[in-house]
């Protein structure tokens, strides 16, 4: 049972001894080639749906990389698509846990600095990294992030 | 006085409501995703070809509401804004940016109090038959000038596809009358030419070449006279004369046919035909659906 233990206090030197070396770290980035991908899901599942929808793609960092308003979209969906996406990306959870805690009591979740607590944001994940999100606008809620799903899940 | 002239507006007006009830809308050139994405393609080919560090292209309609989008990667964050709010204002105030820019820096800063303005080189209203139908708006490369060349491609390429959607086929029902129809016949004339189909008032006075038509299907009908008409077989001496097109001067070992008035003959794209005797005159009626090319779509 010693030498088990005294493996992982090794362990945790080296991890101390490689930290010592890491001001840095690597971290994995949507590209637009990626983010084209996730779009291109999105956008045949919302003409299957026959859903008029903004699809925005945003970075970790929850800025833009690409957005597409499919034709006959509300233009007010922009904002919307981007907001969601955003807070998908920046909380790093589904848009729709907002708008839960909301609808359950918790209003003061509206408060939150920089969130569209509206359903319809999920994030990008990449081995368990959020890399980014996608923010779907423009039909009902459920539909908006059934879309957004279909997006998301292009990147394993 | 006074009392007939507000009878004549109140006698005017119900006039004037119904004559402008046929007029409170009118028809509006709109750019649809597949135009913006088109755009943004174009624009980046160039960003590509001019080896531009970066670049955030924004496509917006003619409200300045984003259509679509596109960051390079490595582009600065902050690109994607200013992106969008150059392609805004080139769209909604449908002049360059680069005009609002160098207007402020000779002095008139007072512009900059404008709301929702981005006075910026590198956006530019995309205008299709006069009219700016949106903006496109580019952040990120090496300089504003390089912003603004990448912008102009983008905006360049969307007068092409745009004249292709409006006059194409899809869009708009044609209708020639019939004076129209018989002066084309009378010297043997295209009636319409578009991306997708041509149709032609056909006039043959005498024998004609052998052809070969890679992406047209021929459908004939015969309104006039007789000819002889050879189909299959090998073209001799064929020669391509334009892309896609294959003359020769006769057929070997081909299918002949007598076609006089009434008969309806259908040649496939790729299959040689010739018209080796006519009696004149001889006057056909051709629809010819061009078949999209390999490449492009």
């Amino acid at each position: 049972m010693t030498r088990p233990k005294s493996i992982a206090a090794a362990l945790v030197l080296a991890a101390f001894a490689s930290t010592a070396h890491a001001q840095l770290v690597d971290k994995k980035v949507l590209t637009l080639q990626a983010a084209k991908k996730i779009a291109a899901a999105a956008e045949a599942d919302a003409k299957k749906k026959n859903a008029r929808v903004v699809i925005a793609i945003v970075h970790d960092g929850g800025n833009l990389i690409l957005l597409e308003r499919l034709d006959d979209t509300q233009v007010a969906s922009v904002n919307v698509g981007i907001g969601k996406a955003r807070t998908a990306a920046i909380f790093r959870r589904s848009s729709k846990e907002f708008e839960d805690q909301i609808r359950t009591g918790r209003i003061a979740a509206l408060a939150l600095p920089g969130a569209t607590p509206l359903q319809g944001g999920v994030p990008i994940i990449f081995e368990g990294q959020v890399i980014g999100a996608i923010g779907v606008s423009g039909e009902t809620p459920s539909q908006d992030e059934e879309i957004a799903k279909v997006g998301a899940s292009v990147v394993k | 006085m006074r009392i007939l002239r507000i009878m004549a507006v109140v006698l005017a007006l119900p006039l004037s409501l119904a004559v402008s009830a046929q007029a409170q809308v009118v028809a509006k050139t709109a750019l649809t995703l597949d135009g913006a994405k088109r755009t943004i393609t174009a624009a980046v080919a160039e960003a590509k070809r001019i080896n531009a560090p970066g670049g955030a292209i924004a496509v917006v309609d003619d409200g300045g509401n984003l259509m679509a989008l596109e960051r390079l990667d490595n582009t600065f964050a902050a690109g994607a804004n200013i992106s969008i709010g150059k392609a805004r204002t080139a769209a909604v105030f449908k002049h360059p940016t680069k005009a609002f820019e160098d207007i402020i820096n000779r002095g008139r800063t007072t512009m900059v109090a404008l709301t929702d303005f981005t006075p910026l080189q590198g956006g530019v209203p995309i205008i299709f038959e006069g009219q700016v139908i949106g903006g496109i708006g580019v952040s990120g490369a090496a300089s504003a000038q390089q912003d603004e060349e990448i912008a102009l491609a983008g905006a360049i390429v969307a007068k092409d596809f745009a004249a292709k959607g409006a006059n194409g086929a899809r869009s708009k029902v044609t209708y020639i009358d019939r004076e129209k129809v018989a002066s084309a016949f009378a010297k043997g004339a295209p009636l319409i030419e578009v991306e997708e189909y041509k149709v032609h008032a056909s006039r043959r006075e005498a024998a004609g070449m052998a052809e070969v038509h890679m992406r047209e299907t021929d459908v004939i009908y015969v309104l006039e006279g007789t000819a002889t008409f050879v189909t299959g077989g090998t073209v001799v001496d064929g020669k391509v004369t334009t892309p896609g097109e294959i003359r020769g001067t006769g057929i070997r070992d081909g299918e002949t046919r007598r076609l006089a008035k009434g008969d309806v003959i259908i040649v496939p794209e790729r299959t040689p035909h010739w018209f080796k005797e006519v009696e004149a005159p001889f006057l056909y009626f051709v629809v010819k659906p061009i078949s999209p090319s390999g490449g492009s779509k």
